[in-house]
Order: structure tokens, then sequence, then C-alpha cells
């Protein structure tokens, strides 16, 4: 801890925009030698984008690195290892099809060719002894790596990321994918480096992890910086707080609070289960009733509208209708006036490169013709009449819907259904992305929607439209229900947070 | 020691990871020529007809490798066919002013050149390979065309000896041999399985994509070229071709590239294409020896072809396949 203190990299006033999402903002951050630093903040927090750009995955929006004392641009990865700073990532960073040996040396290659001649067992040599030297005397450098399951190739990746003492070391949440063993041999080599005087920039979830292995820790929020901390003067909770604690922004939510919801269940689902997503959730609908379900981005929620639709792959259990139909796939769905907005606007939910009209009228076809024929005049009035009640800003039915601004588009949406004379909505995060005017819209929407009896599931990562909107609300983690919260004013984000993290 | 235990053992057995793939390649021949053997033992499979078989299966096995570098990206080269012609052609005209320095460099000049053509053409316009290469074979074909004015091509008997043995094997293993030496021990063969697997990560490792891409079908282009010398001394006799008849000489090579495909995490891709190569070899003699029309050669090329590529692409659920 004798050089603690003395900068090695900084980030100065770094930014990046995909389309519209503005992922990290203005993030100024210094990290110090010899420390091991993490770093927080939900998913979309822009922790992954900012380390990406460090490590010459993302190009860099605008702003800098500088690394002792020089400013740091690099292309890839190869380029940044080169400058001394390597990223171990959160999902396989292996190819298949290499050899250990190859992987571990891809891009670094020329050190072994000689007039272009690769001398494999050369490499096979050198790769064979770093393995050795770390104790993975298990793995076979000249093995092709495709025999080694997930956990081996992520050893793999911890030798290709660490080999040559970089500098800077990045793990971007590789702990949650390994067994206790695995963990024990990255926080080794993490506690060597930081022993050679390098600093490990450290990305997890798990808050007890995180403070017991860090010396600073710093939080983002949507892209923005909040704070850098100590880590011995914070406990979970702190951390949780300055993770996840949103203002109040405008009052557009529901204001009615204690009205009873029916009896009536209107959709249930029993034991359903999707490989990888969802493990073995039941749950009913009632008329009338609005059903929030959130957590965090990867908890598996997503899946539940996609499985109630009868859009999930390889899903087990049963979701089944009040009158006892059970709704095994999308027409069958659509068929029983079900509706669903998926949260990828752009590739599942709207043609995009067709006109306001056609997908306005794409789900009611059927009631749109007349002995199979299509009149365009009755498409141009129907879509008219819908797109007027969810007021979408447009020259005409006929303009495409590329042309729309991401709330429009989500109107757009909406219209089809709500023409359709849909009586359960899937609704999965239905303002992600959304202006707060329209987001008011489509609140309205909804309310308008419970009044006429109608019932809908909101699935969403944001907590306080939960909390706002939602008669009930179910809580997700790890592919699992996780706790259960009725309509009530006293309710809190930190009730909630404490159920989804 | 657990079962699971052992079966990571055998998985990464030196041995065993290197020679199991060519093992079973072997015993598929063995199955093959066994039941056509036994099903019309007069006519099929004597060491001398082997000996044939193994002829025709060592000139598709050439554009095989080839082939092998576009198929392990992902992207595909139906020019090939069209490459060959061209090629043969020409080699026939060039044998006549340059004797055999002709007979060799005119096709590998003209197919490396095609090839180069194949990627510059599939980088710039950033559509799919397939479309790329079955455009660009209608030209190739055409230029046939106008090359021998639709007049059949004869490679004169005093340069036929690429046709028959030792000449023809000799020029195959060297092909062969540079295949290997490429894919193992430069950075073009690790480059192109990197490339592969994930483009995205490839790039991210410094990997020039697009440059290797173009390389690929560099290589595509001179193997078939390659191809061209033995197939035109094999069959002495080229016509130029048009409205993609040349089509149907891209499928032989294909099956033998998708073998080393399918054997590839045996490591030894270009003994798989030749084995492979052999096999297919195997079963359109069979048919032949069997008594079964030649049409349903083209029968059983498609249906291999179908469910070789169903069983070598791993279907990715909800993907659109275009």
């Amino acid at each position: 801890m004798s050089k603690m203190g003395e900068e090695i990299l900084k980030a100065v006033k770094i930014n990046k925009s995909f389309g519209i999402t503005h992922a990290v903002k203005d993030v100024t951050v210094s990290f110090y030698k010899g420390e091991i630093h993490g770093l927080i903040g939900e998913n979309g927090s822009g922790k992954s984008t900012l380390m990406s750009m460090l490590t010459g995955i993302y190009s860099i929006g605008s702003g800098e690195f500088i690394l002792e004392g020089k400013k740091l641009n690099v292309k890839n990865q190869v380029e940044a290892n080169r400058n001394g700073v390597s990223i171990i990532v959160q999902e396989m960073g292996t190819l298949s099809g290499l050899t250990v040996a190859e992987n571990i040396f891809l891009g670094n290659e020329d050190q072994f060719v000689k007039f272009g001649i690769k001398n494999a067992a050369a490499m096979n040599r050198k790769a064979q002894a770093l393995l050795d030297q770390y104790g993975f005397h298990h793995i076979h450098a000249s093995t092709m790596i495709d025999n080694y399951d997930f956990e081996d190739r992520k050893l793999i990746e911890i030798v290709k990321a660490t080999y040559f003492n970089p500098k800077i070391l990045v793990v971007d949440e590789t702990t949650t994918t390994l067994s206790q063993a695995g963990r024990d041999e990255l926080y080794k080599h993490m506690k060597r480096l930081k022993k050679l005087g390098s600093t490990v920039i450290f990305i997890s979830h798990d808050l007890e992890e995180v403070i017991r292995m860090t010396d600073r820790i710093t939080i983002l929020r949507d892209g923005e910086l909040i704070d850098t901390v100590q880590s011995s003067d914070v406990t979970e909770d702190d951390l949780k707080r300055l993770m996840v604690g949103r203002e109040l922004s405008g009052r557009y939510y529901r204001t009615d609070y204690g009205e009873p919801v029916s009896k009536e269940v209107v959709l249930s689902a029993k034991n359903v289960s999707v490989p990888g997503q969802l493990r073995n959730i039941s749950f009913d609908l009632h008329k009338g009733e609005i059903l929030g379900i959130g957590g965090l981005s990867e908890c598996g929620m997503h899946e539940v509208g996609k499985a109630v639709f009868g859009a999930s792959y390889d899903r087990t259990g049963e979701v089944a209708l009040a009158d006892g139909t059970h709704i095994d796939s999308i027409p069958t769905a659509i068929k029983h006036n079900i509706a669903y907005v998926s949260k990828d606007r752009d590739n599942e939910s709207l043609v995009i490169n067709d006109s306001i009209r056609d997908n306005i009228c794409l789900t009611s076809m059927d009631r749109l013709s007349k002995h199979h024929i299509i009149l365009n005049k009755k498409l141009d009035q129907f879509a008219n009449r819908y797109a007027k009640i969810v007021s979408v800003k447009m020259v005409g039915v006929g303009q495409f819907v590329s042309d729309l601004s991401g709330g429009n588009k989500q109107k757009v949406a909406l219209a089809r259904w709500i023409g359709k004379d849909s009586d359960i909505l899937v609704l999965d995060s239905p303002t992600r992305g959304i202006d707060v005017k329209v987001k008011a819209d489509i609140y309205a929407l909804m309310s308008d929607m419970k009044k006429q009896g109608k019932s809908t599931i909101v699935i969403s990562e944001e907590i306080l439209e939960l909390l706002g909107m939602c008669d009930r609300i179910l809580v997700m983690k790890e592919g699992a229900f996780s706790g259960e919260f009725k309509r009530d004013p006293a309710l809190t984000e930190e009730d909630f947070i404490a159920k989804m993290v | 020691m657990n079962l699971k235990e052992f079966q990571q053992k055998l998985k990464t057995n030196k041995f065993l990871s290197n020679y199991l793939g060519i093992i079973l390649l072997l015993l598929l021949v063995l199955v093959f020529w066994a039941v056509f053997k036994i099903i019309t033992p007069g006519n099929f499979g004597s060491p001398d007809k082997l000996l044939s078989y193994l002829q025709s299966s060592l000139i598709y096995a050439v554009g095989g490798c080839g082939l092998y570098f576009i198929c392990v990206m992902g992207l595909w080269d139906f020019s090939v066919g069209a490459n060959i012609v061209l090629s043969s052609v020409l080699a026939c005209y060039f044998s006549q002013q340059l004797g055999f320095g002709g007979l060799i460099l005119a096709p590998i000049l003209c197919g490396t050149l095609l090839g180069l053509l194949n990627g510059i053409v599939y980088i710039k316009l950033n559509i799919p390979s397939m479309i790329v290469t079955v455009g660009l074979s209608l030209i190739y074909e055409s230029l046939s065309v106008f090359a021998t004015q639709g007049q059949e091509q004869i490679l004169s008997p005093a340069y036929r000896a690429f046709g028959s043995y030792p000449a023809n094997l000799i020029l195959a293993l060297c092909a062969f041999f540079l295949a290997g030496l490429l894919i193992k021990y430069t950075k073009v063969g690790t480059y192109t399985y990197a490339i592969g697997s994930n483009e995205f990560v490839a790039k991210n490792m410094g990997v020039n994509v697009n440059k290797y891409k173009v390389v690929a079908f560099v290589l595509c282009g001179f193997f078939a070229g390659v191809m061209s010398i033995l197939t035109i001394s094999y069959g002495t006799s080229m016509t130029s071709a048009s409205s993609m008849a040349s089509m149907s000489r891209n499928f032989t090579p294909l099956m033998g590239t998708f073998f080393g495909l399918a054997f590839r995490r045996y490591g030894k891709p270009i003994t798989a294409i030749v084995i492979g190569e052999f096999i297919i070899s195997l079963i359109f003699n069979g048919f032949v020896a069997f008594g079964a029309p030649t049409t349903i050669q083209n029968v059983v090329t498609g249906a291999a072809l179908l469910l070789i590529v169903t069983s070598t692409t791993k279907p990715v659920k909800g993907a659109v396949v275009k």
C-alpha cells in the first residue's frame, strides 16, 4: 500500500452515445498505482462501456484516458495490451476452432513468425510454460480450445490477460460465471498484480465481494459518476443506495391507492420454465389489474413477457386463460386477444421499413378484409382512428415508421394492439428511451385500459414506474420470483432493491 | 476417476485428439467400400479401381482445400466452377505457346486473379458472398466463351503428364502440403479461424478482418487454378460454359471442404478433405458399378450437400435465415 495515492490512469470527461442513449456522461475518475478499484452500478449504468473504451473494444466518444501522463487511445485489445492494459471480459473471450496456445497469443503471433512461417512448436512451448507457471497443468497448449469447458476457458483467459504483467487489468463481471475455485484463482492474480504495483479495475454485481477485494470503489449511475469511496468506509447498503437512488421526477403516475382489484383471474402461469431464463415461475393476472414485474435487467423478467405470449423457445409449464385455453404459440396468443410489446422496439415490435398504416393494421387484417379482399380505404380509416387515440405525431398514416422518434414508434405499437381490442397487454419496458411527455401519455393510456377492465403486465427496469403504476409488483432475481409487493404509498425503492440485488 | 473426468481425459489426450478424426474417416472409407463391394462384388473396388477413384478425388480435394479457407469463415465461393472452366481453357491455349510453363502458370495466375477480384468485390459491395460469387461466375463463364468462341479446347497429348500417376499425385501433394502449412504455420490460418469463430472478437484482437477475407478468396482462387491443371490434364478437353453450366463443378470440391469442417476439431482438416473426397468418389463409383443412372450422382450430391451443411451449422434459435 506504500505506493497508494500515486495516480497511474485518469479518465477525463469521457462520453459515449449509442444512438439516442447517452451511455457514459462526462466521467472523470482517477486510478492509483497498486490498488484494486471496484466499479459498480446497475445494468446500463455505463461501467462496461467505460472499460470497453479504455481497452479498445469501443471507440472513445469524447474525452481522453491518460496513462502515466500519456494520452491513451487504442483501437483494439491487442494495442491495449501493448500499452499495458488488458481486460478479462464477461462473456466468452476465447475463440473456438483455435488451439489454447493460438488463443493466448492471438494478435501477438509475430514473436513466433520468421519469414512468414509460424513456429507452432515454440508457441506451444511458451504457452505450456505459462500454463504450468500458473499451475494449470491439466490444460494442454496444443489442444483445441473447444475441448475445454467454460471454467477452463476462463482460466486460459486469465493467463492471456495477465502473463505480461499489465499495468492495468480490467476484470469485467468475470466472477459471476466462475466456481469458487476459479474465483480464488482470479483473486490470486489480481492480488499478485497489485503487489507488482499494477492497478486492477474490478467490475462485479456481488457487492460483498467488491467491498472485500477492493481498496476504493467508484459508483456509476445512468452513465454518470456518482462517487468514489474508500471500501473500508462503506457497507453493502450504502453502495446499493448510491447505485439506484434516483430522484422522483414529474407527477404523472396513478394517484389512486387502496382500490380493490377484481378476484377474477384472466390468465394464469403455472410452473413456467425457460432454459437459462426462467425457473419454475407461477402467477395469476386478474381482471383490470396492472401487474408489474421488476428486477435487474438480466434477471429473466423480459422472458416472462415472451413466455406469456407463446414466444419463448423450449418453454415448459403452462400459461392458460380463464376459459382454459392454453397459450403455446404466438398466433394462439393473438387470437385470444393477448398483446405483446417487446423491449426491442425496432427489431421485435415494429416493421420499421413500412408505413404506420400497415404497422397498425398488421394484427387486425382478418377483421379488415372481406372475402380475403383488403381495401386501402378501410385500412386508412382504421389506422387513422387508432393513431389518433394514442396521438401519434405524424404527417399521415402513409409515413414510414423508420422516420418516427422512439416515443412515437412506441405509440404506433400500442395503437396496433388497442386496435386489435386486446384484453391482456404485456408491455416490456414500454417507456424505455422515451421522453417525459410521451411517457405521461403512455401511463395515461395504461390507466384508461385498466378502467375498461383490461389487464396489463408491465415489465420494467424502472422501479419508480412500477411503484407508481402497478396494483401489484413481482420482483425477480436469477430467473425466479424473489418478492411480491401490493400497491402501497409507503413502498420505497429500498424495499424493492433489497429483493432484487 | 469418475466418468466425467475420464471423458475429459479422452478429449484432451494428445494421441486421440490428433488422430481420432482420421481413424473415424478411414473407418467410413472401409464401411462404404465394404457395402458397395458386397452389392456389386464384380465391378467395384479392386485395387486398380481404387487407384482410379483416388485419382479423381485428388483433383477435387485440391479445390476443396481452397474452399476451406472461405467456408471456415462462413463465406461461400460459387465461382470455383467458372474459375476452373476459364483457367482450363487458358491452360490449353498457353500450353501451346509456352509448353509446361504455360500449362502451369496460366491457370494459377488466372485462378488467383479471379480470387482477388471475388475478394475485392465482396469487400467493396458488402453484400453476401454467395451473391457476389454467383454473379461474378456468370461473367467468368462469359469470358471463357469469348476466349474460345465456343470451341472445345483440347490439351495436346504432349502435355498430359498431370493427368496420370505420378505427376498428378506429386502436384496434388504439393497443394495439400501448402494448404496445411498455411493453416497451421502462418497467421493466415489462425486469423481465418479467428474470423470464422467470432469476427467481432477477432477485430478486437487487431485482426484486419477485410484483408484476411480477401486473402481467403485469393487462396481459394489459387487452389482452383491448381485444380484446373489437374482437371484439364485428366479430362484432356474443356468447353466454355454459359448460363451457370459451370455451377455443378462447385459441389464436389465443396463436399470435401465440409468433411474438413466437420473434422477440424481433430486438427487435421486437409487430411479430412482428401479422405472425404475419396469417400465421395467411392459412393459415386459405387452407384455407377451398381448400374444406377449417372443422374443419381446429382441426387447424391444434392442430398449430401443439404445433409452435411445441416449437420455442420449450429442453428441459433430464432435467428433469421436468409
